[in-house]
């Protein structure tokens, strides 16, 4: 039995410590941003650029995709089991509380993660690993500034733009399915899911695209920049920083449905 | 003696990274405390085997490791004793090549010779051009500064980190195996370059160059050897 309370305490220590450690990490990767000269601003804000095209930019055919077939899939199977009931007005309500608002943020998230957490991990590991960041901080120039906060801000900015396009090609993708499965009118549709779309879905939205952001550019980058013993820990810890990442957002989203909504 | 750099009284063996990543534990067997002095226009090698903590020293003087006990002071600053901030600043007054290089492979050798320079440092862009080339020139990497490390030879990247070394033309240039894997005449020309020519008191630079051993060819061009075992002085060569 004492081996059990062992085991428990050490994980939970554990648990404990790695949260800890990446608190300190995402408050030092903020705060460094107060002493981010001048110069190195115009530098960083080039990595941002490298960042927001590779995490954005490339991104947007596979959000469209996603999108494009999450909502003709949810329309499609819904619309005529509604209109049967003589429901199709809640065909609105559907689009935003459930794409919209939750699947939306949840499925862009998803799909920054598997593109753009997994390579920032591999790529701030494999930069650790041959030296590259220990050489970065005896010239004088801070990790966090060169490597971190662009990361972190190319997540924030990309995260937030691709779920607003998500949800915009949501909506017109709903549209199409309704039409074509509900007999439904553009004009009737768009009024159904306008209606139902309110200021605190908006800032919702948004809210999560910050905190998503902020959590796949931080665990990432912590992952990637605490590995230790060589190449045959960077697989670990993209796994380490893909499954983490995960895990918060998830947890953020139930967060959020629970304590704002 | 006007020493530019002092290690004083160091336990080798009990060394912390104070970076961020890289490995937390560093396989030292010292013993002992180490204790060195290196005068204004010297060049000092340290050498040992990995075990001695020669590997270490590079890291202490630039304050990227650690140290619990003992003192290391460079150009009269003890940069341990520094916020991570003024540490940062005073670096850039340092010239440090770490073993292995430390180039970053999605950076071009010019820009590697530039990110310094662009990153910690208020010139115009034009000037920061002019200084690239300069040292380009003088490195002779004018044929390949705009390949990325892998797709050039060891020589010519060891050139490029001492180029980034010198990026700031420092007084003091802290060189960690600098020549493994090159020819005595490479190896003999990055030292003269590391030492920025000569003046009345010896080299116009002050280098410390760590490592395993140094080439027989450059054994007469250092002002001082001394041999490191288990954390201490062997034999002042």
């Amino acid at each position: 039995m004492l081996g059990l309370f062992t085991a428990i305490g050490r994980g939970t220590a554990r648990w404990l410590a790695l949260v800890g450690a990446l608190a300190r990490f995402a408050f030092e990767a903020l705060a460094s941003l107060r002493s981010l000269p001048g110069a190195g601003r115009r530098v960083a804000g080039r990595v941002l650029l490298n960042q927001l095209r590779f995490t954005a930019l490339q991104s947007v055919g596979l959000i469209v995709l996603l999108s494009g077939v999450l909502s003709y899939l949810t329309i499609s199977a819904t619309i005529t089991q509604l209109s049967r009931v003589g429901a199709s007005e809640f065909i609105g309500e559907l689009m935003v509380v459930v794409i919209v608002r939750e699947l939306g943020p949840l499925l862009t998230a998803l799909a920054v993660i598997s593109r753009s957490g997994t390579a920032i991990t591999a790529e701030l590991a494999t930069n650790t690993v041959l030296g590259e960041v220990r050489a970065l901080e005896g010239l004088g120039i801070d990790p966090y500034h060169y490597l971190v906060l662009p990361r972190l801000f190319g997540c924030v900015v990309s995260v937030c733009t691709l779920m607003v396009l998500f949800d915009v090609i949501a909506v017109f993708g709903g549209y199409l399915a309704a039409a074509a499965f509900g007999g439904m009118s553009g004009a009737r549709y768009l009024g159904i899911v306008l209606a139902n779309l309110t200021t605190q879905d908006v800032v919702l939205t948004v809210l999560k695209g910050l905190l998503f952001g902020i959590v796949i550019g931080i665990i990432p980058s912590f992952q990637g920049l605490s590995v230790r013993q060589g190449p045959t820990e960077i697989p670990q810890a993209v796994i380490r920083g893909t499954v983490g990442s995960i895990a918060v957002i998830f947890v953020i989203a139930a967060l959020i449905v629970g304590v704002l909504q | 003696m006007n020493a530019l750099l002092v290690f004083e009284d160091v336990p080798l063996g009990r060394i912390r990274r104070a970076t961020i990543g890289g490995p937390a534990h560093l396989p030292v067997e010292a013993e002992g405390a180490f204790s060195l002095e290196v005068a204004a226009h010297q060049t000092v090698a340290v050498v040992g085997d990995e075990t001695s903590g020669v590997n270490l020293l590079g890291g202490l003087v630039m304050g990227l490791d650690r140290v619990p006990e003992g003192h290391v002071r460079a150009l009269g600053t003890e940069i341990a004793t520094l916020d991570r901030r003024a540490q940062l600043a005073f670096r850039r007054k340092l010239g440090y090549l770490p073993a292995g290089d430390g180039l970053l492979q999605n950076l071009s050798l010019r820009d590697n010779i530039r990110l310094p320079l662009r990153f910690g440092s208020d010139f115009r862009p034009r000037d920061i051009e002019g200084r690239v080339d300069v040292i380009v020139a003088q490195l002779r990497l004018t044929r390949v500064a705009d390949r990325r490390p892998a797709q050039t030879n060891a020589e010519e990247r060891r050139r490029a980190a001492m180029g980034r070394a010198l990026a700031f033309d420092p007084d003091l240039v802290i060189l960690e195996e600098p020549f493994d894997g090159l020819t005595e005449r490479a190896a003999a020309e990055l030292l003269e370059l590391a030492r920025g020519g000569e003046v009345s008191e010896g080299g116009r630079r002050t280098v410390l160059i760590t490592g395993q051993d140094l080439p027989a060819l450059l054994r007469r061009r250092v002002d001082r050897q001394v041999r490191l075992r288990r954390g201490r002085v062997e034999v002042p060569a």
